[in-house]
């Protein structure tokens, strides 16, 4: 089933406390794991990654070898790794790192190398934060309450098609390109097919999840000079199954939804600002006194709003 | 007269629903404020006393009812009166999907437009919508009238069995094994009729009737290809 949303603020403001209070509200969607993408003031130089890594007791040790890749890439941690200090097996860490001068792709498929050491997003302002159980387990979990940004985009999720696992959950970055997530609530059939095309041209998967087959399909088409909204659009045609899906850049969100019809998507917006979720009584936890609703109930829908990137900051 | 107030904002829904049912027995009006666009307010009702929303809600309102008279003066999410099998319901603004899916009976009025699938599996009384209604409407009705004063979408009337989809303006496109058909007088008078009642009375409608072409209701499994639409 799963539920998903999204948010876009005019100025930098609580976008994690949103998102968790949307997604909050649709927990009865699916509380197997809850996910957020969220866009922050931006590095000026190099990128944050966001890691989880499945056996705390070999933490040490992994950052030790992500580190002396970094260095064979000829790039450097900016700030120290921090992570979450709970008894759990698997750890979320963040980190900051600069640019790699050799290529990004190569950097990438070496550190993702590391077993059960899962890259969950790199970018200059994207980080992911994703986890087992409900938004405000994650939400206490990650500290997101707190967290200041632009827009982002969150999912609760009801297994279907993969395993309940943190690194199975959503959103999903657009492996290898750095700053582009998704979040998806439906089933895509044509996925395995998509995927194999995709693997033929190089790029990897790390889950069995159709979800994120999307994000690296989209990001795909916009390489090749397709826009956001052409590759949403593409994707009513090419992608077979019930869908709808949020995806963002840091400029830019979209929705599209299947020519069936079946997964609904309810939009307020004002004032520059935007919420968007499965349920409309979860926009409403945002926006409490009646606006005019705009609901993607037809078939066949794709449309995009803009976002309005924070200005960079030092790491 | 005595209205009584009931509060929506983030109480439990069952205590909200409990009240709503105890004071349908002695209030002449329930007042519903600060839906906050919740699931399934005012369900299982029996008793036809007047339940005004005042606002939007989300899914399935007023589902399962066997009376009540609800007034939601603002949108609806899906499914709203979803198995209902008497009393009636008016939506002032837009409905979402699955409008009436699988009622038996009672009337619900839509004052805008309503979504995808309106009157899904109806399986008697009447929708009426004053503006359009939505892709796939009337799928699998077995019974009743969907009415819509406005346009239909794509796909309208798709496997219909013996419902029946009455259009005044354009019909998109037909779905699976629906046809129109020029509707008798006599059930043209009953359909204006029961729109006079809710004072939308136009005698110079013309009226298309989706009903079912009858094929589907022998399918054969070698017949498939005909069928298939993907």
């Amino acid at each position: 089933m799963c539920g998903i949303a999204g948010r876009i603020l005019s100025e930098p403001g609580p976008v994690g406390a949103d998102l968790v209070a949307m997604m909050q509200a649709m927990a009865h969607r699916g509380s197997d794991s809850t996910g957020f993408a969220m866009y922050g003031p931006a590095l000026p130089e190099g990128y944050v990654v966001r890691v989880v890594s499945m056996n705390r007791r070999r933490l040490d040790q992994d950052l030790e070898t992500f580190h002396s890749i970094l260095k064979d890439y000829g790039s450097d941690f900016l700030s120290d790794p921090t992570w979450d200090s709970l008894k759990q097996r698997h750890v979320s860490v963040r980190m900051t790192m600069s640019e790699p001068t050799a290529e990004f792709a190569e950097w990438l498929e070496e550190a993702d190398a590391i077993a059960g050491f899962e890259i969950q997003s790199v970018g200059r302002t994207l980080e992911i934060v994703k986890d087992v159980g409900n938004a405000e387990e994650v939400m206490e979990k990650h500290d997101l309450g707190s967290y200041i940004g632009t827009h982002g985009i969150a999912n609760a999720r009801m297994a279907t098609e993969s395993k309940v696992y943190p690194t199975a959950s959503h959103p999903f970055w657009a492996r290898p390109f750095p700053d582009i997530a998704i979040v998806h609530n439906g089933q895509l059939t044509n996925y395995w097919l998509t995927r194999y095309r995709l693997t033929r041209q190089g790029y990897r998967f790390y889950t069995d999840n159709d979800s994120e087959m999307i994000a690296v399909w989209i990001s795909d088409q916009m390489s090749r000079g397709l826009t956001l909204e052409d590759a949403l659009k593409l994707s009513l045609t090419e992608m077979d199954g019930v869908f709808t899906y949020l995806a963002t850049t840091p400029y830019e969100m979209g929705m599209a939804k299947d020519r069936w019809a079946i997964k609904p998507l309810a939009e307020i917006s004002e004032n520059g600002n935007m919420a968007t979720a499965t349920e409309e009584q979860a926009v409403r936890k945002v926006y409490r006194k009646h606006h005019p609703v705009i609901n993607y109930d037809g078939p066949a829908e794709y449309t995009t709003w803009a976002c309005r990137p924070a200005k960079a900051i030092a790491a | 007269m005595t209205v009584v107030t009931v509060e929506v904002g983030d109480r439990p829904l069952r205590q909200i629903n409990r009240e709503i049912r105890a004071l349908a027995s002695t209030a002449t009006e329930i007042v519903v404020t600060d839906p906050l666009s919740r699931h399934n307010l005012a369900v299982a009702l029996t008793e036809d006393t007047p339940v005004r929303i005042l606002g939007n809600v989300g899914y399935y309102c007023g589902g399962l009812n066997s009376g009540g008279v609800i007034h939601v003066e603002g949108d609806c999410g899906w499914g709203v009166g979803e198995a209902m099998a008497r009393g009636k319901i008016t939506i002032d603004g837009y409905a979402g999907m699955s409008v009436g899916a699988s009622m038996r009976g009672g009337l619900i009025h839509i004052k805008g437009s309503a979504g995808p699938r309106c009157g899904v599996a109806q399986k008697g009384g009447d929708i009426v919508v004053e503006g359009n209604i939505g892709y796939l409407s009337g799928f699998m009705a077995h019974t009743g009238r969907i009415i819509t004063l406005g346009d239909a979408g794509d796909a309208t009337g798709d496997s219909l069995w013996e419902g029946a989809v009455w259009v005044a303006g354009d019909i998109k496109s037909l779905g699976v094994d629906s046809h129109p058909v020029e509707p008798p007088a006599e059930e043209v008078a009953e359909v204006e009729e029961l729109l006079d009642g809710l004072g939308l009375a136009d005698s110079t409608r013309d009226w298309k009737k989706v009903v079912s072409g009858q094929r589907l209701w022998y399918f054969e499994s070698r017949d498939s290809s005909a069928w298939l639409m993907i």
